[in-house]
C-alpha cells in the first residue's frame, strides 16, 4: 500500500545558534543569590553608610510646593486604573478626579477619616533634606538586605525539605513528619521568632535575618512541596526509560518542571519579607523599623515622613522588579519593557502618547495657575 | 533479538494482562502490534524494558533476561532501548535540546550530566538526532512552544540520542491528526530502515499498520492471536483480533487526506 509523500519539510535546515540571553539571565540570578550569601556568611558586618551611593551629596534643598503624599496618591490611582483598564484616557480621568477632589472641599474636618488624614498631613511634606535622607537610607537598604538574605536562607533549606515533604517523592512516614515540622515553623510569626532570637543572637540585623529565614523555611517548604506534588509524571517515566535512576529522575524530570515556579515563590516570599523586615526593627532586630519608632517618639513627624517615604519608595521599586522577574521566570520569555506597556509598541505610538500626556499636564498646570489653587494648603 | 517465551503478566490486583505469549523479533525488524483497548499492547511493550515485570515465562533482549533482573542491569538495558510515548512525555519548561540530551544521560559521567556540563560529542549526537527528525531549527526553543507533532518528533529524537538497538513506540500517533500521524510514522519507518533499529509500534488501527508495517502481531485479551504478514490479514484474522468482521471503513487508510 502506498504512503502519501507529504513533502512539506525542507531537507537541510541550518542549525540555530545557541542564544546568549537565557544564559546571562541564569548567570545573573546565580550571582544575585550567591553574593549576599557569601556576604551574610561574614555575619552581616556591612558598613551601610559607606555603601550609600549618595553619601557624597551632603547638601540639597527640596522645597515642596505641593503635598507629596497627595500627588503620590494621584499617581497611584492613575497607574492602578491604567493597569486594570489598559486605557490611558480612563486612567487620566481617574487621576484628574482625585486631583480635583480637594477643591471640591470634601476633605475637610467633616470627612470621615479626618483623624487618619490629620496624621498623614503631619507626615507631609517629609523632610527630604540631605541629612535626613542620609540618615534613613542606609537603614532602608539594611532592611532590604535582611529580607533578601533571610529569603535565601529560607530558600536554601526549604528546597531539599520540599522534596522530602512531597507525597509523591517519599514514603508516607517521611513526608508526613517533615510536613508537620514545616507547619509548626510556619505557625510562629516572624516578629515572635525575632523576639525569641534576641537573647541568643543579640540586637541587630543578624537576628532579623535569622527570624525571616526560619519563618521562610516553613512557608517556602510547604509551597514548594505542593509544587513538587503537582508534577506531570510523564517525564519522570521518560527518564526511567532512558536508564536513569531515582537521582536522575529528580534532576532531569522533577527539578526542571518545578524550579521556575519555586524560584518565583522565592521572589514572592522576598516581597513579603521586605514588608516584614521593615517592622522587625521595632523590636530591635535591625533595619528601618527602629528609626521610625525613634522619630515618632521624638514627635519629629517630618523625619518619620522621611522614613515612610523612603520605605514605601524602596518597597514599590523592589516589588516591581521582583514581580517582573517572576513573570519572566514562569513564562521563560523576556517581557516587553514597561515603557512598551505604558506608551505603546512603535515609536509613533510612543510619541503620540507622550504628546498626549504633555498636553494633559499642560492643561492641568494652566488650570492650577488660573484658579490660583495652592495645593500646599492641604 | 527479543524473545518472549510463555510470558505471563499478572498485575498486583490479580488481573492477567498477558498470558502465555511466545514470540521472537529479529534485530532490525519493524513490528506493529494491534488490538483493542485493554488487549495488553502496552503491557507487552513495557515487559520488554522491564517497566512491567513478567510473572511467568521469560523475556530476553539481546540475550539478557529481563525477568528478575537487578536494578543496575535493568538500567543498563533501558539505556539501549528507546521509548516513545503517546503523550510525548517531554519536560515542557526546558529547551528541546535539554530534552534530547536526556537520552545521553546513561552514557555520560554522572557529575557532568548532573551539572548540565554535557560533552561536545554528546551535544553533537543530540543535534544530529534532531536533524534526523527534521526539527533542528527548534533546538533552543522551549518544548512547551511546540505543536503536538513537533513534540513527538522531539520524543523520537530523545530516543535516537540513546543510540538504541530497540525502539518501543506506544501509540505514538494516537494524539496527533491524520497528516501529522503519517509524518511521524514515516519518520519511524525511515529510522528503522536507515539505522537498522528494531522498532516495535503499538497502534490502535489497522490502516496505519497496513501502510507502514510488514509484520503484524494481534493481541486479544492478553493472548497472541495473530503473528504474520500484514498482507495476509483477512476477515478471519480481523475477527480474531477485534471480535467483529472487517468493514470497508477499516481499510480506507487515511482516505480523507
Ligand atoms: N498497573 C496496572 N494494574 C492493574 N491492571 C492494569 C495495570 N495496567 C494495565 N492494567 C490492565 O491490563 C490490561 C491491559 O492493559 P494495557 O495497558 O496493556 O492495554 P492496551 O492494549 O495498551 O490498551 P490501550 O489501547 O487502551 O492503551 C487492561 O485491562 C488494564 O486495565
Ligand atoms: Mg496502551
Amino acid at each position: 500500500m502506498t504512503v502519501p509523500d507529504l513533502g512539506i519539510r525542507p531537507d537541510a535546515v541550518k542549525r540555530p545558534d545557541d542564544p546568549l540571553g537565557p544564559k546571562l539571565f541564569r548567570a545573573a540570578i546565580f550571582v544575585a543569590i550567591l553574593v549576599p550569601a557569601i556576604w551574610s556568611a561574614t555575619g552581616l558586618q556591612i558598613d551601610w553608610p559607606s555603601l550609600n551611593p549618595f553619601r557624597w551629596v551632603t547638601d540639597w534643598e527640596i522645597t515642596l510646593q505641593w503635598s507629596w503624599p497627595y500627588l503620590i496618591l494621584v499617581a497611584i490611582v492613575g497607574l492602578t486604573v491604567y493597569w486594570l483598564s489598559k486605557r490611558l484616557t480612563w486612567s487620566a480621568a481617574a487621576a484628574a478626579a482625585v486631583l480635583v477632589m480637594p477643591w471640591l472641599n470634601i476633605w475637610n474636618e467633616d470627612f470621615f477619616f479626618f483623624d487618619i488624614w490629620n496624621i498623614v498631613h503631619r507626615l507631609a511634606p517629609p523632610d527630604l533634606s540631605a541629612e535626613a535622607v542620609q540618615r534613613a537610607l542606609p537603614k532602608v537598604m539594611e532592611s532590604i538586605f535582611i529580607a533578601w538574605v533571610g529569603t535565601m536562607i529560607g530558600a536554601f533549606f526549604s528546597f531539599p525539605l520540599a522534596f522530602l515533604a512531597a507525597k509523591n517523592m517519599t514514603p508516607p512516614w517521611v513526608n508526613t513528619g517533615i510536613r508537620q515540622v514545616l507547619n509548626a515553623i510556619r505557625a510562629v510569626p516572624e516578629l515572635l521568632v525575632a523576639m525569641l532570637l534576641i537573647p541568643i543572637t543579640g540586637l541587630g540585623a543578624w537576628t532579623g535575618t535569622m527570624a525571616l529565614g526560619l519563618h521562610s523555611i516553613g512557608t517556602l517548604g510547604k509551597l514548594s512541596s505542593e509544587v513538587v506534588e503537582g508534577i506531570d509524571g510523564g517525564p519522570v517515566e521518560a527518564v526511567g526509560a532512558v536508564g536513569g535512576g531515582q537521582v536522575a529522575r529528580i534532576r532531569f524530570a522533577v527539578i526542571p518542571q518545578v524550579l521556575p515556579t519555586i524560584v518565583a515563590y522565592w521572589l514572592y516570599r522576598f516581597e513579603i519579607n521586605i514588608r516584614a523586615s521593615a517592622v522587625l526593627g521595632v523590636v530591635g532586630a535591625g533595619g528601618i523599623g527602629a528609626e521610625l519608632v525613634a522619630q515618632l517618639k521624638f514627635r519629629d513627624f517630618a523625619r518619620a515622613g522621611t522614613v515612610l517615604f523612603l520605605t514605601v519608595g524602596a518597597v514599590l521599586i523592589v516589588d516591581t522588579i521582583s514581580a517582573r522577574l517572576r513573570r519572566r521566570i514562569i513564562s521563560g520569555e523576556p517581557e516587553p519593557s514597561p515603557l512598551t506597556n505604558f506608551l505603546g509598541r512603535t515609536w509613533w505610538q510612543r510619541g503620540l502618547a507622550l504628546l498626549g500626556i504633555g498636553i494633559v499636564a499642560g492643561i492641568v498646570v494652566f488650570l492650577l495657575r488660573q484658579l490660583q489653587v495652592d495645593l500646599s494648603i492641604l | 533479538m527479543i524473545e518472549f517465551q510463555n510470558a505471563d503478566v499478572t498485575y498486583p490486583g490479580g488481573f492477567k494482562a498477558l498470558s502465555n505469549v511466545s514470540l521472537t523479533i529479529e534485530q532490525g525488524e519493524l513490528v506493529v502490534i494491534v488490538g483493542l483497548s485493554g488487549a495488553g499492547k502496552s503491557t507487552l511493550l513495557r515487559a520488554i524494558n522491564g517497566f512491567v515485570p513478567i510473572t511467568a515465562g521469560s523475556v530476553r533482549v539481546n540475550g539478557t533476561e529481563v525477568r528478575g533482573a537487578h536494578e543496575a542491569t535493568l538500567r543498563e538495558l533501558r539505556s539501549g532501548i528507546g521509548m516513545i510515548f503517546q503523550t510525548f512525555n517531554l519536560v515542557h519548561r526546558t529547551t528541546v535540546l535539554n530534552n534530547v540530551l536526556m537520552g545521553r544521560l546513561a552514557k555520560v559521567p554522572r557529575w557532568r550530566s548532573m551539572l548540565g556540563l554535557w560533552p561536545a560529542a554528546d551535544k553533537e549526537i543530540a543535534i544530529q538526532s534532531l536533524e534526523r527528525v527534521e526539527i533542528v531549527e527548534k533546538t533552543y526553543i522551549r518544548a512547551s512552544n511546540l505543536s503536538g507533532g513537533q513534540q513527538q518528533r522531539v520524543g523520537i529524537a530523545r530516543a535516537l540520542a540513546q543510540q538504541p538497538q530497540v525502539l518501543l513506540a506506544d501509540e505514538p500517533v494516537a494524539s496527533l491528526d491524520p497528516v501529522t500521524s503519517h509524518t511521524v510514522m514515516r519518520d519511524l519507518r525511515r529510522i528503522n530502515r536507515d539505522l537498522g533499529i528494531t522498532t516495535i509500534i503499538n497502534l490502535h488501527f489497522l490502516d496505519l499498520a497496513r501502510s507502514y508495517g510488514k509484520r503484524l502481531i494481534g493481541l486479544r485479551d492478553g493472548e497472541l492471536v495473530y503473528d504474520g504478514d500484514i498482507a495476509d490479514v483477512d476477515d478471519e484474522t480481523f475477527r480474531g483480533i477485534y471480535g467483529r468482521a472487517l468493514t470497508p471503513d477499516d481499510l480506507k487508510e487515511g482516505a480523507e487526506l
